[in-house]
């Protein structure tokens, strides 16, 4: 914005003569407010916009056609349905809403989200999950120590800390929502718990795809937990991965099957294995001791995919297990880990994974 | 100062403008993604500043919960540098930064859905860099900027100017030459309409001069209201562009 | 504020009804003004506003005292606006920095001070060296809305009704005579502004307030307390008697059209003159009141006046 911007007089309730002396612009021609002008201006910028989107900013008209129900982003008044923020318009059968480009986590129920523990409090823990408000953890929604069927006792809510206690790191599920939007969450399941033996690392949740699973072990012996919340924990992939990943004895349909069923009654419908080893480190579940086995060389992994999923969520670019296998790959041309959240390096890493996956769409 | 000659015979301003024309007018947003949820940096003019949102977050004491709306938070804070001379003070409790604290909570207040959000903060912290007039218009560009970044709901935009006027000439979008040297209006304009949010006058200007002050006013800051969409807009484009590809 | 207070929602309820109805609690007209009652006191400078049940005090005194360094010509002139509890459980003591303490001391500032109301180089003895010093108290005595309106009234009153001690200049040597020796001076008033409030409400939905074309907005002067709790936006003009805008304050609130916010300004102006002119005879009457007096120690000869 370089050239003179000069105001000219509007039709409207006021007006001014303007000087004639003064030189007008074209581009700067009357600035009118009647609805026929809004609609041809979004025309217009529909047709600028290619990938056929289109892009609605606050305050303006999305629509005068009574039919479309409103969502969220929007808001009305008689037949006019006016955008609240600045996104793209979705139609949704008859559902308009608009989605904002960028805003906070909104939790949705099923949602596989990290967190960190921010508050105990009465039969319940209060976790930062990157959203609008805190999450809610109740006592009677994790497992604890000593089986799954233990009823919970009252020494149980005095020793709240020692399960989890403030800065805590966990995994945990969506199980609901309450009305003003905050959410509940449970653990009650072994792929979630108390996270430890890594690091966190921090995307915007928007870049987060919902899948079928959030946890993948990858190559270097790196287990990631992908929170939809944009959380991210990098870890050393344990025994419980392994068993996890590994295919139990039948075919792969039926691991899906089950796995679906092992919802938030827990445990019980896994394999036999699974159901032993757990008895065995259900003491250790809630353990704040690291393995004393972490190498220096797992130890720097972590750090290079942590610092892949940065250059990743520089270039904004949808982080997925696929994308992180990919861009680990792509950045083993870099041997020094700290030089991969250099600028042109994560551009360069983007690049690459983006082109990895053309060729890949060709080939298929 | 009055020896100064604000508007030449010839009808050109100290800085060569005429008496219609804005000054420059350069926005980003997403400028600082790490540490906000939403922010943006104005140049208007000489005026640079910095605008983040936090939130809507947890509030960080109970007695901030309300559990019908949100709770909007602003905190003005001029940097001692941001005048050609150094400021002795911070500025933080000045009643004059209080007031223009009030004012931008309250202007957003009634812009903002508040009630989208109940149970939760949404904290608006600003820095101003350097400061050269008309600089309540510019913190609400910077606020309406950086919310809308935020992604959070609102009803329109607001788009801030100040209107000098100079005997019976108004002239828009005055620096702090100007402003020290005649009285000023500042405007806080919602869209597109005529309704004014916010209305300042600080100094004396006759009633019937009013009414033509507020004219252009209008009109300048509909102008300033397209500039920052337009900004949004590439911004957008950007991002959905990236976004395809993917 | 320390202890908001709170409206029940069926009271709201009815006073927002009423307002669109057509009719306030008091049974005023949305553009009437409450009756300002002006009472002096028996010293110069003491004046006491009463607007309903809303009751302000000011005082002004004045001293003498060193001028700024920068600015040598130029008398001092303060105007303190403290509330206390006094006026009402929602203010704290000793704790001003509340949004609307900050605002009703800033508009006030604005519009008496700043505007040049009084003749600050009038107030210059020796150049430099001494200066006087005025200072205008106000307290507020009991809350019922209106109290910008009300103290710009009494401060303004109290200007004008405020005599300081008559000195003469030896030099640098000050005589300073008392007032029982030497009839007190008046000060300079340059202009008299007025300050008039104006509250909005919105009848509707935020949506057809924003969108709409209706401009339904509810406009109202002079709120009383209750008023004041639910409003969804303020505009205070100040005005004086030669057509001057001298302090316009819409910060933030309901958003509302141009063209009535000029039609507040056009009736604040009408309001203004009828105040000064209520200031001007109370004045007037006061004057007489304390020259009846000094008809008995003066050595002219009493005329008669008819």
């Amino acid at each position: 914005m370089s050239g003179v911007i000069s105001v000219v007089k509007r039709h409207g309730d006021f007006q001014y003569s303007v000087d004639s002396t003064n030189i007008q612009n074209d581009e700067d021609e009357d600035i009118s407010m009647s609805d026929v002008d809004i609609a041809d201006r979004k025309l217009s910028k529909d047709n600028d916009n290619e990938s056929g989107l289109q892009i609605v900013t606050p305050g303006e008209l999305v629509t005068d056609d009574p039919i479309w129900m409103r969502g969220h982003g929007t808001y009305f008044l008689d037949n006019m349905t006016y955008s609240s923020v600045a996104g793209a318009v979705s139609r949704v059968n008859r559902l308009l809403s608009v989605i904002p480009l960028k805003s906070r986590y909104s939790p949705e129920t099923g949602d596989h989200i990290v967190g960190r523990v921010a508050e105990v409090g009465n039969k319940r823990w209060r976790v930062d999950i990157g959203g609008k408000q805190h999450a809610i953890l109740m006592l009677g929604s994790v497992n604890l120590p000593g089986g799954i069927l233990r009823r919970k006792s009252e020494s149980d809510e005095l020793q709240m800390r020692s399960f989890l206690k403030e800065g805590d790191l966990l995994n945990a599920e969506v199980q609901s929502l309450f009305q003003d939007g905050s959410a509940s969450l449970h653990t009650r399941s072994l792929k979630y718990g108390k996270l430890r033996n890594g690091m966190f690392c921090q995307v915007p949740s928007s870049l987060i795809v919902r899948s079928k699973n959030h946890t993948h072990n990858l190559p270097g012996n790196i287990t990631v937990v992908l929170g939809v919340n944009g959380f991210i924990w990098l870890r050393k992939t344990s025994q419980m991965d392994l068993v996890r990943d590994a295919p139990p004895g039948g075919s792969t349909g039926a691991t899906s099957s089950q796995r679906s069923t092992a919802g938030p009654t827990g445990a019980v419908s896994l394999n036999p294995s699974i159901t032993r080893l757990e008895e065995e480190s259900s003491w250790q579940i809630y353990s704040d001791e690291n393995d004393p086995t972490i190498s220096s060389n797992i130890r720097k992994t972590i750090c290079r995919y942590a610092n892949v999923i940065k250059a990743l969520a520089f270039c904004e670019i949808g982080i997925t297990q696929e994308r992180v296998i990919s861009a680990y790959e792509a950045s083993m041309a870099y041997p020094n880990v700290g030089s991969l959240i250099e600028r042109e390096t994560m551009e360069s890493i983007g690049h690459d994974v983006l082109n990895v996956e053309k060729m890949r769409g060709n080939a298929n | 100062m009055s020896r100064l000659e604000i508007y030449s015979p010839e009808g050109l301003r100290l800085d060569g403008r005429r008496w219609n024309e804005l000054r420059r007018f350069e926005s980003s947003i997403n400028t600082h993604p790490h540490a906000s949820d939403g922010s943006s940096y104005l140049e208007q003019g000489n005026n640079k500043i910095i605008t983040l949102v936090k939130g809507p977050k947890e509030p960080t004491s109970r007695s901030q919960v309300d559990t019908n709306k949100a709770l909007l938070r602003i905190s003005v804070n001029i940097t001692q540098f941001s005048k050609f001379e150094r400021s002795k003070s911070s500025h933080r409790n000045e009643r004059r930064v209080l007031e223009m604290q009030t004012a931008l909570v309250r202007t957003f207040e009634k812009n903002v859905m508040l009630n989208l959000y109940p149970r939760t903060l949404i904290d608006i912290e600003i820095h101003v860099l350097q400061q050269d007039g008309g600089i309540m218009g510019s913190l609400l560009n910077g606020i309406t900027l950086a919310l809308i970044d935020a992604g959070i709901a609102m009803y329109d935009y607001i788009s801030g100017i100040s209107v000098g006027l100079y005997d019976t000439t108004p002239l828009l979008d005055v620096n702090s030459l100007e402003e020290t040297a005649m009285s000023s209006v500042t405007l806080g304009v919602v869209g597109k309409s005529e309704k004014l949010s916010l209305l300042l006058v600080e100094d004396k200007i006759p009633l019937d001069r009013m009414e033509t002050v507020l004219a252009i006013g209008i009109a300048g800051a509909h102008r300033i209201r397209d500039l920052m969409d337009e900004e949004l807009r590439s911004h957008a484009e950007k991002r959905v562009a990236n976004a395809s590809s993917r | 504020m320390a202890k908001e207070i709170e409206i029940s929602n069926s009271e709201s309820k009815f006073l927002l009804e009423a307002l669109r109805q057509n009719y306030r609690l008091d049974g005023r007209s949305f553009s009437q003004f409450r009756d300002v009652k002006i009472a002096f006191g028996d010293e110069y400078g003491d004046v006491t506003i009463e607007m309903g049940k809303t009751k302000v005090h000011c005082r002004i005194s004045c001293q003498i005292t060193q001028p700024y360094e920068d600015r040598p010509f130029e008398g001092l002139f303060l105007i303190s606006t403290e509330n206390s509890p006094m006026a009402g459980p929602q203010f704290e003591n000793g704790n001003n920095t509340n949004e609307d303490e900050v605002l009703i001391a800033r508009i006030i500032e604005k519009a008496v001070r700043r505007s040049g109301a009084l003749d600050i180089e009038g107030l210059c003895i020796v150049a430099g060296s001494k200066c006087w010093a005025v200072r205008a108290d106000v307290h507020f005595l009991n809350c019922d809305g209106g109290f910008i309106d009300a103290s710009c009234i009494a401060v303004m009153a109290g200007l004008l009704h405020f005599r300081k001690p008559d000195i003469t200049v030896h030099g640098e040597q000050v005589i300073m005579h008392p007032v029982d020796e030497r009839e007190p001076v008046p000060l300079g008033i340059l202009h008299v502004p007025i300050c008039v409030t104006f509250s909005f409400f919105n009848p509707m939905d935020t949506e057809e307030n924003i969108k709409g074309d209706t401009n339904a907005e509810i406009t109202i002067i002079d709120a009383t307390l209750k008023e004041e709790l639910l409003r969804d936006g303020v505009l205070t003009v100040t005005l004086n008697k030669n057509r001057e805008v001298v302090q316009v304050s819409k910060a933030g609130g309901l958003p509302m059209d141009a063209l009535s916010l000029m039609e507040c300004c056009r009736k604040a102006y009408a309001i203004t003159e009828e105040i000064t002119d209520k200031i001007t005879y109370v004045l007037k009457k006061d004057e007489k009141r304390r020259n009846k007096f000094a008809d008995l120690l003066t050595s002219e000869n009493a005329r008669e006046t008819s």
